[in-house]
Parts: structure tokens; sequence; C-alpha cells
């Protein structure tokens, strides 16, 4: 067929024009949810990566001489019960809190979209098994299992991380899965498989890339789940042991101060709510952009 | 002769990433009684929109710019998505669409959906409606009435259950019916069954007709004038008799060179040179002079209109009759 | 005569349904293509001509029966060469193409895999196909989803053509496309056929469609080869009362009457074939012994290359013309 490196352009009129599409960048830009969200995410890890540079205090110092303060000049947002600058542990439990949250996140993300892929593609016994697997585990009460582990291993962040590599794996196998299944049937897949390329690439390099991006869209969520978990375990004690910041333990503390201090407590609330908006909405402006029309 | 429904100036406007364009651009025609009026196009030309924007079904990226339909004299009333509330008139005319298993409540038996109009907007009882129902059924040609009425969608074949939509379509009484594509999706012999139940009721019920489809060999078997669309407007109309032995606008005969003909193996398709321009970016003039033969200067300033040509019969092209000396030189030599 | 290129040998393929019933898509199909020559593969929805385009193709395993190219005997394991050999083009241009892949990803993917040219010559290889498909180079750069029906299936043959293949099989490739369309993608088919010797396998519903490129013709039914033989024998005589069915039905554009159906009622469900003739309750022209004797595709009169399976089969259609 080597003819067909000398042959003129065929008989068939030849086209002109292909419509061009515009590129990732212009439709991230021209996606609002995703400006917003990412503005809003970044703003917030921005603010929690420099906590060293523009806190102004350590999180754990006590100015016992000015407990409940305000805000004013020399504590921007006002000082707890015992004297610690708001705003540097706001900064501080935000570096905490989000990087639990990247990181628990990380091998479900991982294990899920591999399990899930297989599952999918070869299904069989394997598929079987782990859809077994995966109903055991979803019939677990997640915060029964997280209290549970944190008898045995200790409370603190070790708990976190080991309580959703066990559980939270099993969406990202599920949405993987039932991905991989329909793009198993479709055209495409067969010409791949057809044109004599191997499974294994077919499967890893043609498929998922398409299977993934409902992964990702996920994930942002699945963060600000974790973050509520630790939060909300932080508020029972069980999570950051003090005196390290943690959003959840500084709402815990202002708890007592409701009717008198209140922004002991709202302003970590608010630090939760909008980190968890700037994710969702990054989440869905992803969810926008990604998708392939 | 009163017609039964007429069409004016219908305008349909659709967003697309946030720009907005005409999908369907001044589309007129008017249907006697018992008559059946064929709109072909090729993908994305309007007509099916068309009908919906008749029905006041447009799809929610849709709006009804301008234009009437008139029923039987009657002018239907209709806010921007082209709905009008259960007026009267609505009930003279019954849509059937391409895709039955969608088209179809796949929790519900066919019996129930079939008596649904006529118990809720006839205002028939039960016993009456669930008869009614039985006798539609025997109607469209499927064998055991009184059993199938109690079948699920699912269990039915495509011919079958196209039967149904038909039959659904009749059950308000309709003195007209919008066709959108209905047989496209079935096999070319219950195809032939379905066309020959659509004219039978034609002739028992004295039942106008608009059919819209892509297919130029149905067009001559099932009405007597027809009307071509291309990006959104009419280029053509006229008698099948008259249009497709000697069409008078380009793009019409430009399908009709492009189509292939079961009788005729030896003839070699003509492709339409170019491609459809960007709805977006319609220029001024005629929307088919890029890909035009017969194209001037003129073609790209004029804002073309239908022109007649014939008796009855209309096209909006400047050079029709070059067109028409064109064929009848090709035909003598 | 030669070798035919792809022999088809009592194909038989069964599929077993949820209900433990078995479904048989292919019944005892043969056939022989020559090299270079195009079988126009003919039938209506569930007659099985997919089914037997999957089993050449290597995606599905005969139940029984064999498939051959070029004297060997091919199953689902197939050695590379022979599966980059036979190549598919698919109807639905919608579905057919990587949505998250250039076409130039995909075109050099297989070009390097296959080794089929130098590396330093695998961009110059991708723009010789798009040239040879009638595309402009600019959308070796493009996604799917920038393209039309029409443009995605030009690129779907580029795919097949990248390896190099003797044969392609090509699975309503314009059904899905608009008429103007449909002529350009007919023509690059006639085109490659005539210039590359390619073999091709065309399975349409459309008779139009197979009439105009088909050198060779097979009509299915219900899993069978109900007629098979030369074009022009089969449209000009149609010797099966489902042949002349289909030919009747196709729509014409200089129509004036409304056809009449020939054949009512729809095929049964495939999981439930009639006794004897599987045509019989549908057919004008049964009569009792359809019922019990299931006709076999013989000869038809003195025409070596013209087989029915009808027991009719001697009747000619009343539209053929007369003998010389």
């Amino acid at each position: 067929m080597s003819a067909a490196a000398t042959l003129p352009v065929g008989l068939i009129e030849p086209e002109r024009e292909v419509t061009r599409r515009p590129s990732a960048r212009s439709r991230a830009l021209h996606s609002p949810t995703f400006m917003a969200g990412a503005i809003l995410t970044t703003t917030i890890v921005a603010l929690a990566l420099l906590a060293p540079v523009i806190g102004r205090y350590s999180p754990v110092s006590q100015d016992l001489l000015h407990t409940l303060a305000g805000p004013s000049s020399a504590h921007w947002l006002g000082t707890d019960e015992i004297g610690r600058d708001i705003w540097s542990r706001l900064l501080y439990a935000g570096r905490t809190d989000l990087q639990v949250g990247v990181l628990a996140v990380l091998f479900p993300f991982t294990f899920g979209v591999f399990i899930g892929t297989v599952s999918g593609y070869f299904g069989g016994r394997i598929d079987t098994i782990v859809m077994r697997i995966v109903d055991v585990v979803l019939a677990f009460p997640f915060y029964v299992l997280i209290i549970a582990l944190v008898f045995v291993v200790g409370v603190g962040t070790h708990g976190i991380y080991i309580a959703f590599g066990l559980t939270d794996w099993v969406i990202y196998a599920r949405t993987t899965r039932s991905g991989t299944m329909v793009a198993r049937n479709l055209d495409w897949v067969a010409a791949a498989e057809g044109g004599g390329l191997s499974r294994t690439r077919v499967l890893w390099r043609h498929i998922l890339p398409n299977t993934i991006t409902q992964a990702i869209v996920y994930s942002m969520s699945d963060i600000v789940l974790v973050i509520l978990a630790v939060v909300t375990l932080g508020y029972l004690g069980l999570g950051i042991q003090p005196p390290a910041p943690d959003w959840g333990s500084m709402i815990s503390d202002g708890q007592n101060f409701i009717q008198t201090n209140q922004w002991l407590a709202a302003i970590p609330g608010m630090a939760v709510v909008l980190t968890g908006v700037g994710l969702s909405l990054l989440g869905d402006g992803l969810a926008d952009i990604l998708r392939p029309e | 002769m009163t017609p039964v429904l007429e069409v004016e100036g219908l305008v349909v406007e659709m967003r697309r990433h946030r720009v907005a364009f005409r999908a369907v651009d001044d589309v007129s025609f008017a249907l006697e009684p018992g008559s059946a009026l064929a709109i072909v196009g090729e993908s994305g030309c309007g007509k099916s929109l068309t009908l919906r924007a008749i029905m006041g079904l447009l799809p929610n990226r849709g709006r009804l710019i301008s234009g009437r339909v008139i029923v039987d004299g009657v002018t239907l009333p209709s806010d921007a998505r082209g709905r009008g509330r259960g007026h009267r008139q609505h009930r003279r005319m019954s849509i059937v669409f391409q895709d039955p298993l969608s088209a179809l409540n796949p929790v519900a038996t066919i019996g129930s959906q079939i008596a649904e109009a006529p118990r809720h907007v006839l205002g028939l009882g039960r016993g009456a409606s669930r008869a009614r129902a039985v006798e539609l059924l025997r109607l469209v040609g499927i064998p055991d009435p009184e059993r199938r009425y109690h079948a699920y969608p699912h269990e039915l074949s495509g011919g079958t259950r196209q039967r149904v939509m038909i039959a659904i379509a009749l059950s308000s009484d309709p003195s007209i019916l919008l066709c959108d594509e209905p047989t496209t999706a079935l096999d070319v012999t219950i195809q032939t069954q379905i066309l020959a139940l659509l004219a039978d009721l034609r002739a028992e019920r004295g039942l106008a007709l608009v059919f819209v489809t892509h297919d130029l060999g149905v067009v001559s078997q099932v009405a007597e004038r027809v009307a071509v669309m291309y990006t959104g407007r009419l280029v053509e109309t006229g008698p099948t008799a008259a249009v497709l032995p000697a069409p008078r606008h380009p793009y019409t005969s430009g399908l009709l060179a492009a189509a292939l003909d079961v009788d005729s193996p030896e003839r070699e398709p003509v492709p339409i040179p170019g491609s459809l321009p960007d709805p977006l970016r319609l220029t001024s003039g005629c929307s088919f002079q890029s890909r035009c033969r017969f194209a001037t200067p003129e073609c790209m300033t004029t804002d073309v209109r239908l022109e007649r040509v014939g008796p009855d019969h209309e096209a909006a092209c400047l050079h029709s009759d070059v067109l028409a000396a064109a064929q009848a030189a090709g035909r003598r030599g | 005569m030669a070798e035919a290129l792809i022999e088809v040998d009592d194909l038989s393929v069964t599929f077993r349904s949820e209900h433990g019933r078995t479904l048989r898509a292919v019944d005892d199909v043969t056939l022989r293509i020559a090299e270079g020559a195009v079988l126009g593969l003919v039938g209506e929805s569930g007659c099985g001509k997919t089914t037997i385009a999957k089993c050449i193709a290597g995606r599905v395993a005969p139940s029984s029966g064999v498939v051959r190219f070029d004297g060997r005997e091919l199953g689902l394991k197939r050695a590379t060469e022979d599966r980059r050999a036979i190549q598919m083009v698919f109807q639905d241009p919608y579905s057919s193409l990587n949505p998250r892949m250039t076409v130039r990803h995909v075109l050099s993917e297989l070009l390097r895999v296959h080794r089929l040219v130098p590396r330093a010559d695998i961009e110059t290889r991708c723009r010789e196909l798009m040239s040879l498909v009638g595309l402009p180079r600019g959308a070796l750069d493009g996604l799917p989803s920038q393209f039309s029906g029409g443009q995605r299936q030009r690129i779907a043959i580029a795919r097949a053509l990248t390896v190099e293949p003797r044969v392609i099989i090509a699975d309503e490739p314009v059904s899905a496309l608009d008429v103007s369309v449909q002529a350009t993608i007919l023509r690059l088919f006639e085109d490659l056929r005539s210039r590359l010797g390619l073999t091709v396998v065309f399975i349409s519903h459309n008779l139009a469609v197979v009439r105009h490129l088909s050198d060779r013709v097979a009509v299915m039914y219900l899993g069978r080869i109900v007629e098979q033989g030369d074009r022009e024998s089969v449209f000009s005589d149609p010797r099966h009362p489902y042949t002349r069915a289909l030919l009747a039905s196709a729509p014409r554009l200089h129509q004036i009457e409304l056809v009449r159906p020939t054949v009512e009622g729809e095929p049964p469900s495939p999981i439930d074939i009639p006794t004897g003739c599987s045509f019989h309750p549908r057919c004008p022209r049964s009569e009792e012994m359809c019922t019990r004797d299931r006709p076999s595709l013989e000869p038809v009169g003195t025409r070596a290359e013209h087989f029915a399976a009808c027991h009719f089969r001697e009747e000619k259609s009343p539209e053929a013309p007369e003998e010389p």
C-alpha cells in the first residue's frame, strides 16, 4: 500500500473548513463557575500556605492580658478566650485542614479509579467480587468506623487517613466502573482494539482519560467532605489535638461563647463554608470544561 | 376552500453557546383539508423545529420570535415558547415523532396511553375511552387489540410502537397530523406498511398531513406537495410531480443529484460541494451561494425570497431560469 | 477460480439470553469473497449481518463453522498482522472516535505501535492519510467534537487505512449521514477501492447504495442467507420473495403511486424462529410445504452464480427482463 504515499489528492472534494473549538484555556476563562471556584479556592489555599508570613502571631501564643478582644490593629480578627490571635489561628488551621483534606483523598482516588477500571473492563468474577466488597463498605456507617479506629490507632490525623482510605475509594470505583463499562461497548474502543493495540494500552491510554474526569470532579467535593469530617471530629474532640489549631476545634471552643462573642465560632465556621463553596464551584466548573463537546 | 392549517412567517430563534441564531426563518405555508405536504431537508435545516413550533413544543433553547399558526381560520394564541395553553384549536392537530421508544411512557400500558386523550381531553368516561383505545389499536392494524391493550412499549417491536404512536395521535380526533420523520428509524419493509397505513387513514378520515423527512424517495409516495428547507428557510415549494423531475432551486437539484436511486445504479451520485454554513455566521443574501454553481455576486447582496416559477411552484433563487435552461439542455444532450 | 480471500464456512453464532433461551444470530452462513471485490450484505435489523462482520473482524467468536482469511483460519485470537489486515468502519460517526484523542494522536499511535513507518516520517504519513480522505492537514489537530458527521466518517476511514488493511468491513457507514454527504463518502469508498485494491464488505439496509457499490450481493433474513449472487442477477431478477419485497419497498425518487406492502407483519424474535422456511409467516408466496421444509440455498436455474433459498426459486421475478 505504499501507493498511498504517491496518490494525488482524491477525486472527492477536499474539505476546506474545519470549525475550531475554543481551547481549554478559553473555555476555562469563560466559565463563570470555574472562575469563581478557582479564584475562591486559590485565595484560600494561598492564604493558608502563606500562614507563617501573614499570620502575625504564633497560633499557640497566648496573651492573657487581651482575651476575647474584638478586632483591632493589633489583632485583625480579635483574640479568643485565652488570648490567641484568631487570624493566625484561622490561617494555620486552614493549612492543617486543607492538607488533611487533600491527602486523605489521594489514596481513595488512585485505588478506586484503578479498581473501578479493571472491574468495569474485565467484568466476570473480578467484577462480582469487587462489587460485593463495595456493597459491604457502603453499608458501613462512616463515623462508627472512624470512632472505632480512633480508639485503636489513637486520636489525630492517622485515624482519619486510615478511615478514609478504607471507605472512600468505593465511590471512585463505582463511577469509574460504570464509565468503563459504557466505554467498553463503544465503537471507538472496538476500533482501537481492532487496530491491533493491546488491551492494556486501550484500557489505560484510551478509556481511562474518558472516565477519569468524573472522578476528578467528584474528588473536589470529596475534599470538602473530608474537611467537614475533620471539622466534625475536631468538634467532638477526636480530631486534631490542641494546641494545634483546626477549624473544628475552634468552632467547638467558641461554642461556649456563642451568646457573647459570636465571632469565635462564626469566623472559623465561615471559613469552612467558603472553602466548601470554593471547592464545589471549582468541581462544577471543571465538569463544564472537561466535557469533550 | 379555507386551508385547514396556515403557517405565516414563523421565526424560531435558538441559542447556542450564548449566541442566538434563526433556526427557522420566515417559514410560511398553507395546507388544504385532506392534503399532504412533505417538508424535506437535511439535518439542521429546521424542519423538525418548524413542526414543534406549530405544536407549541419548542425545546428550552428555542424561542418563537414571530409568526402565526392558524387552524381552521382561528389564530392560535401562543407565548414566546410557542405554547398555547390547551386551546381548543390545538386539538385539531396531533404529532407523531420519530422514535417511539422515547416518545412513549415506558411505565404505562400502551392502551392507557391511547385512552388518555379521550379520557382527559375529550371527556369520555373510563369505559368509553378504553373502548376507543381498543378500536384505535385495531384501526392501526395491531392484531388482537383487546389483549395488546395491556402491553408495555418495550414489549413491542419498532413498527408496532410506531403504530401505537399513530393511534395516540388519532385518539383526540385531529384533522391535521404532523409527522416528524416517523419512518426514519424503521426497517424499509415496515416503513412501507406505515406509509400505507397513513395513506389509508388519510383517505378514510380526510386527515391533512405534514410529513417531515430527509428521504427524497419517500416524498413522492406520501405527499402531493413538497417544501424544501435549507438553513431554516424555505427554498422551494410546489407540487411533488413538478418539483422532483424539474427542480428550480440549485439546492433541490443538488439533493436530487446526490441521491441514489435503486433503479439507476450506473448513475454516479454527485455530492454538493462545500458544506453547511455555520448558522452563527450567516451572511446576507442567499445562504446557499457558497456551494452553488450558478452563484453570482448579486446572490450575496440580494435578500432572496420565494418567487413564482410555475403554477403553484415557488423557488427562492435569482437564477432559477438559468437552472431550468441547464436542465433542459442536459436532457436534450 | 482463484482462492477467495475470505472464506466463511457454515458459520453459526448463537447467544444465550438471560432466560436460558438460545438466540441464533447467524445460522449456517457460507460466503466467498474474492480479493478486490465488494460484497454487499443486505438485510433489515436483526438479520445477523453485523454479527457476521464481527466474526470476520475477530470481535465475536463463532459458535460453529469457520472464518478463513488467505487460507488461514481466523478466530478471536489472531496474529497482529491478521488483525491489521481486516479493519472495520462503523455506522455511528458520533461514537466511533475517542472524544479525547486528537486525530493526529489516533493515527500516529497506530503507526508507532506497528512500526509502519520510520519515526521521522510519521507526521508526513499522517498528512498523506488526511489527503487520501480529503481532509485538510489542519484536521490532525482537531478533536472529534469539532467535526461534522461526514468528516468524522472520513477520519474513521483514515484510521482504518492507517494500518494498511486488505479488507475493509463497512457496517452501515453512510446510514447516519445526510444525502449530500453520503454521496461524498460513497465516492471515497469507490476511489479507495479502485486505487488501493481493497476488498470491501459493505453492510447496509439501503438497497440503492448496495446496488451502486457492490459486485456481489447476499441478502439475509433472521440469520440466514436467503439469496446471493452477482449484483445484476439478484437485483434484476430476484428469486426470493423477501428480496423482491426489499426491492419493492426501496424508496424511489420518482415513484408516483404509493407502494403497497407485499409482506405483512414484522420479523419474529430471533429466539422464536418459525419452523420450515423462517420467512413463511410473512411470505406472499408461501404454501403448506414451506411450513415444514426448510429450503436450502441452491443455484437458480443454469446460473452458476445466483443462489436462492426458496422452494420456488425457479419462478422468475415479474419485473425481470426477458432472457435473450
